[in-house]
């Protein structure tokens, strides 16, 4: 049975170059000074700043109505409960074309609610708070279903101790649940995080593509690889230089339990 | 283990069979043996699907079309929205000499039911205005054309746009969704909507020259074959679906 | 004063259990798994609510299911020690004893109760680097740390290896005795009932089926589960009066024993193993033994200096004698020997 370990580490081998070779391919083409340049170009920087910005704001949503959520479904059984659950994943499976049809035929201008958000005065489409709610819709269900798991995965008696402690079930769950669950919930933020920073089909669909306003990264990697590919690598990689420093930063502050290590 | 075998075999099998298709009785401008794979501008989508069902098309922006017959990919046939970019593939020696098979109509769209009628219309505060990117042909035909408007009207218009879109069916979308008030296409993009939109024409003095070229990749797999396809852009079954389509005689 | 009453269904076991614990004593609930007794405690703490019931500490009412009073958990003050402790990893020693505890001397006092039970040097610790009697002693002083009105205790030496159960039980007895509240403990062995309680409650598929001090539940047990339950050995028959105001019971299977208890019809019959004494087979009585029954050994188990026989006459038999008497006598499987007790000693109760 020797081959087993063999075909082990070559799948592993393949698996590996594979993955790293084109994004070692997008820093093999650029210096370190085309970084610097790109990161200079206001466009560029227009597209990561707005990038970060919708980020930041779809994820913080996210953490706030998905924790919530996550809980209710992790810990109470009710009648629905596993059509609860399906429906939270389903943008999972959506390709982000469908997600961009979807978030028009629902939130879009011509939408099932398009005329009420209208008469509200908020503008969607062609707005930053469209991309916003793209990267929500897409990236939540990476979280969701993480913060399940995590929730899942603590022991029931620790809230029941908390509470003969004398500290109330809602406490209980911000001194207790939540710590003890933080190394799911934190992986799943860094998966909702990625996906959301790379979106680019529904936002392109739902919410325009326009410098400062909706134009994220990646479409703006898209706008310029035509007529200037040197410029789209630059980008590129100041936009993978920036996801792997997340990616690390999450790593260090909680250590290698969270994106796959062995727990300590 | 046996059984997963089998089924890895019935794929391959399966994708083996999988695209040719040698039927000899089309009435597509491409009765030959084999399919032509064709990398064209968005604007020609339903023209060319319609009279060359059985060939591989893939549509997109004329510029990202260019840029992957940079990087090396080659389809049999180029066919582009504009004269630039096939000319620039020429002078590169990436496309045989490219040729001129159509013209369209640079037309302002708007909703159906839009109380815009000009372009005077489009300064009005308010008015959401969706465009091409400044890299795709129907974007350097829109600010070619805002260009020779009076600066202050140009200017105004310019800073109505609130999306600068990859390719012409963006544009669309963002008019059919009511996400835009209007945009800059071409008619025949408008036709395609069957009555959605309606399509403003221009003044003629700033209505641009929109030609389009095609040319055969050099290194292409097929290329006698790509050669009859561009032919026949110019006269043949495509070129009669083209010009049902709105577009207009090669110049 | 710990007063409980519950009356509830859970599952297919009907539970219905009243007791009392005055102040400083420990009530020791012993039963087999699944007959209810976690039940009880968490009836007790206010985890589980049953379809009847009333639960009174300390003079305060904390569940009344007839008037509509439940408090939640953490209004009840009750010092629960679960049975895996449940500490919070994410947290210190002294983290997880000051859980409880407001005010800016929360550190302080947690490391003073840490302190008393040896364990001030570990404060910092976290739990995964305890071992399981450290774990035990944290997770003990964390439910004391609030001076709670009624400590409840879930199989607290079950999670223990054999060795560190010998001192966690002694040092728990030395808080049940210091305590002075009362203390409400399951357990599924008997002897570690026995040795921390000081009265203990057999409870068998959701009842209560007998009630007192250690020594009485294995001296008089009252049913066959309980003789079972503290230890002793059951035999089965048929028992019928005899000359002498002594009991003759007719061993199902053959074998005949007497008995200083009355008794008539189906019986069990319960004595227990140290009270057995083997001879070879085939020797004439001798001594006040009147019991005698003719049996094969099947096994031979030392444990520690004694040696546990495992006998068939033909109903199984355990018997325990000294590892040197076991070797002067060759015992081994196979060996046919007489067991013999007094009838003094045999315990009736009827079936």
């Amino acid at each position: 049975m020797r081959w087993f370990p063999v075909a082990l580490t070559a799948s592993l081998a393949l698996a590996l170059t594979f993955l790293t070779l084109p994004v070692v391919a997008i820093f093999i083409n650029s210096s370190p000074g085309d970084l610097l340049d790109s990161l200079g170009d206001p466009v560029a920087r227009d597209a990561l700043w707005l990038s970060l910005r919708c980020t930041a704001a779809a994820l913080a949503i996210i953490v706030a109505v998905g924790t919530p959520a996550a809980y209710l479904l992790a810990t109470r059984a009710f009648r629905g409960k596993a059509l609860a659950v399906t429906l939270i994943e389903l943008p999972l499976v959506l390709p982000p074309a469908v997600a961009g049809i979807a978030l028009l035929a629902s939130v879009g201008p011509s939408g099932l609610l398009g005329g009420a958000i209208d008469a509200a005065g908020i503008q969607l489409s062609l707005a930053t708070a469209g991309v916003v709610v793209a990267l929500t819709f897409v990236a939540s269900p990476f979280y969701v279903r993480q913060a399940m798991a995590a929730f899942v995965s603590v022991d029931r008696t620790l809230l029941d101790a908390s509470r003969t402690l004398g500290v109330s079930e809602a406490r209980g769950f911000a001194r207790v649940m939540i710590p003890t669950a933080m190394p799911g919930l934190v992986a799943g933020g860094a998966l909702a995080l990625g996906r959301a920073l790379g979106e680019f089909g529904a936002t392109l669909m739902f919410a325009g593509s326009f410098r400062g306003i909706t134009q994220t990264a990646p479409l703006a990697i898209y706008d310029t690889y035509a007529t200037d590919f040197d410029s789209a690598l630059a980008l590129s990689a100041v936009l993978v230089a920036v996801s792997g420093a997340i990616l690390l930063s999450v790593k260090l502050v909680h250590g290698g339990e969270v994106l796959g290590g062995a727990p300590r | 283990m046996r059984r997963a075998g089998v089924v890895i075999a019935a794929l391959i099998a399966l994708a083996g069979c999988g695209g040719d298709d040698s039927s000899s009785s089309s009435s597509s401008s491409s009765s030959k043996n084999s399919p032509v794979i064709v990398s064209a501008a968005s604007s020609m989508t339903e023209a060319l699907t319609s009279c060359s069902p059985r060939d591989k098309l893939q549509f997109a922006g004329s510029d990202e079309l260019a840029a992957q017959i940079e990087q090396g990919v080659k389809p049999d046939v180029y066919a582009a929205a504009n004269t630039k970019l096939p000319d620039q593939l020429y002078s590169e020696g990436k496309l045989s000499k490219p040729v001129k098979f159509a013209t369209n109509t640079f037309v302002l769209a708007v909703p159906k039911d839009s109380k815009i009628t000009s372009i005077d219309d489009l300064t009005a505060k308010g008015v959401k205005i969706a465009i091409g990117s400044e890299t795709v042909p129907i974007g350097s035909y829109t600010r070619d054309t805002l260009a020779k408007l009076p600066p202050a009207q140009s200017r105004a218009i310019l800073a109505n746009v609130r999306s600068n879109e990859p390719d012409v069916k963006g544009i669309v979308g963002k008019l059919t969704q009511g996400a835009a008030d209007a945009g800059f296409v071409y008619v025949t993009d408008v036709n395609a909507t069957n009555g959605r939109l309606k399509a403003i024409e221009l003044p003629a003095e700033v209505e641009p020259q929109v030609t389009y070229e095609a040319g055969v990749v050099k290194g292409a797999k097929h290329p006698t074959e790509g050669q009859d396809y561009v032919d026949a852009l110019s006269s043949g079954a495509c070129a009669d679906a083209l010009e049902k389509a709105g577009f207009g005689p090669a110049p | 004063m710990l007063r409980a009453e519950a009356r509830t269904r859970l599952g297919t076991l009907e539970l219905d259990v009243a007791l009392e614990v005055g102040a400083g004593e420990c009530l020791a609930l012993a039963g087999p798994s699944g007959a209810g007794k976690t039940s009880v405690l968490r009836t007790v703490a206010g985890l589980l609510r049953p379809e009847h019931g009333r639960v009174e500490a300390d003079g305060e009412l904390w569940l009344d299911t007839e008037r509509g009073v439940d408090l939640p958990p953490e209004r009840r003050r009750c010092g629960y020690l679960f049975q895996e402790y449940a500490l919070f990893g994410h947290l210190s020693a002294w983290q997880n004893v000051a859980y409880p505890l407001r005010g800016t001397d929360r550190r302080q006092r947690a490391v003073a109760l840490l302190e008393r039970f040896g364990m001030a040097e570990l404060a910092d610790s976290r739990p995964r680097t305890l071992s399981g009697g450290e774990r035990q002693r944290v997770a003990l002083a964390r439910a004391l740390a609030r001076e709670p009105g009624v400590l409840l205790l879930d199989e607290p030496l079950a999670a223990l290896d054999a060795r560190t159960r010998a001192s966690a039980a002694r040092e728990l007895g030395a808080v049940l005795r210091e305590v002075e509240v009362p203390a409400l403990l399951v357990t599924h062995d008997f002897s570690e009932a026995a040795q921390l309680g000081d009265r203990v409650g057999v409870i068998d598929a959701g009842r209560v089926v007998q009630e007192g001090t250690p020594s009485e539940l294995a001296a008089a047990p009252r049913s066959a589960f309980v003789a079972d339950f503290t230890g002793a050995v059951v035999l089965t028959g048929t028992a019928h009066g005899a000359p002498d105001g002594l009991t003759v019971v007719e061993l199902d299977g053959g074998g005949r024993v007497t008995s200083t208890d009355a008794a008539a019809g189906p019986v069990a019959v319960s004595v227990y193993p140290w009270e057995i004494a083997i001879e070879p087979a085939g020797e004439a009585p001798h001594g006040s033994s009147q019991n005698r029954l003719a049996a094969e050994v099947l096994s031979v188990t030392t444990v520690g200096n004694r040696v546990r026989l495992g006998l068939a006459a033909p109903q199984p038999l355990a018997a325990e004698v000294t590892s040197t008497a076991a070797e002067a006598l060759g015992l081994r499987a196979g060996t046919r020997v007489t067991a013999s007790w007094k009838a003094a000693a045999t315990r009736l109760v009827a079936l």
